[in-house]
């Protein structure tokens, strides 16, 4: 079986896996942060807000929320109509918000409560605080730990070729069909996750290190 | 667009037979896989090389690869080469492969975060090695590792969702099927999710009653 004529398809699969990885990744973190530094705030509606969705989130399946925003919300508000791969980003971002919140609250707990109460003395405004005190010393806690979720988030993406997109695992799916060979073939796409998901961990890990 | 819930209703045994696929599917692999985990976990911390080398390998494999791409692989590719299971078995192999590697990996932690010092202390009031590895390492080790293995639990059960790619008859493959049915779309997942929470949340709490009433001292 001449299999490099369905390699292209499969590294295109794997190049849109890592894009739609990477926007998930941004927007996800942008929700973690919003969310987490509300979720570990003194406000307690925003402490409320906050728990209802990333607990909520935390508790759906990922397929779930995909099958959701792809096929319920539309009907919800005609407006909310996005195309396969947009969807796919939407449903990712939002799931990745709910874990990421988690890792910066956890981040923001672990820095010493004296440091925030020093800054207080000195006058500092509470968003004043969270900038230049606390959130330097979070990020550094939390930033071990979010590495570790964007492998568990390649991995999830590979859920939005149940909704159609054509991300690495859709494509084995497609090229499966061309050449009837399903063992080879995912042990390909297998392989390609691997290449994109344990330079990360290595990641993680030297970060890690580099701390210690 | 109006919620209309009516129509579903009748659905709802259907639903809550198809969560129990869910969740006996999920207890299943918990179990295989956190047996097959303390295995591999073993070979991670043995003195020989080669073990070492094959169960990392083994967890690296699975940690950095999808759910869904290993669960392919058994059942269309092994399938191809004449071994055939059906998609319960398949989601049951996989899911417990796949919850092997990460069981080993919180079973390394958890010991491994037991200080050495306890260890040493045991030792010292005379207890031989099985005394000092089931109440000095084991006892600490297990609470250690409570929380980890109920996140791990939950985390299964969400993705025991995978299984509807391969139509095994749990809950998201029967709201997909009672969506194409019914057209409730929105009412269909909105209970669909709420059920997942639902579950995932009472396992949280009955995780956090047992670590209570087993770990008072």
């Amino acid at each position: 079986m001449d299999f490099i004529e369905y390699l292209p398809p499969l590294l295109r699969g794997a190049g849109l896996t890592l894009v739609i990885c990477i926007a998930a990744g941004v927007l996800g973190s942008l929700i973690g942060v919003v969310l987490g530094t509300a979720k570990a705030s003194p406000n307690w509606i925003a402490r409320f807000v906050a728990s209802i969705y990333i607990n909520f989130i935390r508790g759906v399946p990922i397929l779930i929320i995909l099958l959701f925003t792809y096929f319920a919300l539309p009907l919800l508000l005609p407006a909310l109509t996005f195309s396969r791969g947009f969807t796919a980003v939407v449903g990712l971002s939002v799931y990745a918000g709910a874990y990421m919140a988690e890792i910066v609250r956890g981040g923001i707990q672990a820095v010493p409560k004296g440091q925030s109460e020093a800054a207080e003395a000195l006058g500092m405004h509470y968003f004043a605080r969270l900038r230049f005190v606390i959130f330097p010393q979070a990020m550094k806690i939390a930033v071990p730990p979010g590495i570790g979720f964007l492998i568990a988030l390649v991995k999830a993406s590979s859920l939005v070729s149940v909704i159609g997109f054509v991300d690495l695992t859709r494509a084995g799916r497609i090229v499966t069909t061309l050449n009837q060979e399903p063992l080879l073939t995912f042990l390909i796409v297998g392989a390609l996750y691997f290449v994109i998901s344990y330079p990360i961990s290595l990641l993680g890990t030297w970060y890690e290190r580099k701390l210690a | 667009m109006t919620l209309y819930f009516g129509d579903i209703l009748p659905y709802l045994p259907v639903m809550l037979e198809a969560l129990w696929v869910s969740i006996y599917v999920t207890l299943i692999s918990f179990a295989a896989g956190g047996v097959l985990g303390i295995f591999i976990y073993l070979a991670k911390a043995s003195r020989f090389r080669s073990l070492k080398l094959i169960s990392n390998g083994y967890i690296e494999v699975i940690r950095n690869t999808p759910l869904l791409v290993q669960l392919y692989l058994i059942y269309f590719g092994l399938g191809s080469i004449g071994i055939n299971f059906n998609p319960l078995w398949s989601v049951l192999i996989g899911m417990t492969l796949n919850n092997s590697a990460y069981t080993a990996e919180i079973f390394r932690a958890g010991i491994s975060a037991v200080p050495k010092g306890l260890r040493e202390a045991g030792t010292a009031l005379g207890m031989p090695f099985h005394q000092t590895f089931r109440y000095v390492i084991l006892k600490p080790g297990i609470r250690n590792v409570l929380p980890a293995l109920t996140n791990q639990f939950i985390v299964l059960f969400l993705f025991s969702s995978i299984g509807s790619v391969i139509a095994l008859g749990e809950l998201t493959s029967t709201l997909q099927n009672l969506n194409s049915q019914t057209l409730r779309t929105l009412e269909i997942f909105s209970v669909g999710a709420l059920l997942y929470f639902l579950t995932s949340a009472a396992i949280a709490v009955a995780s956090r009653i047992t670590e209570r009433l087993a770990f008072r001292w």
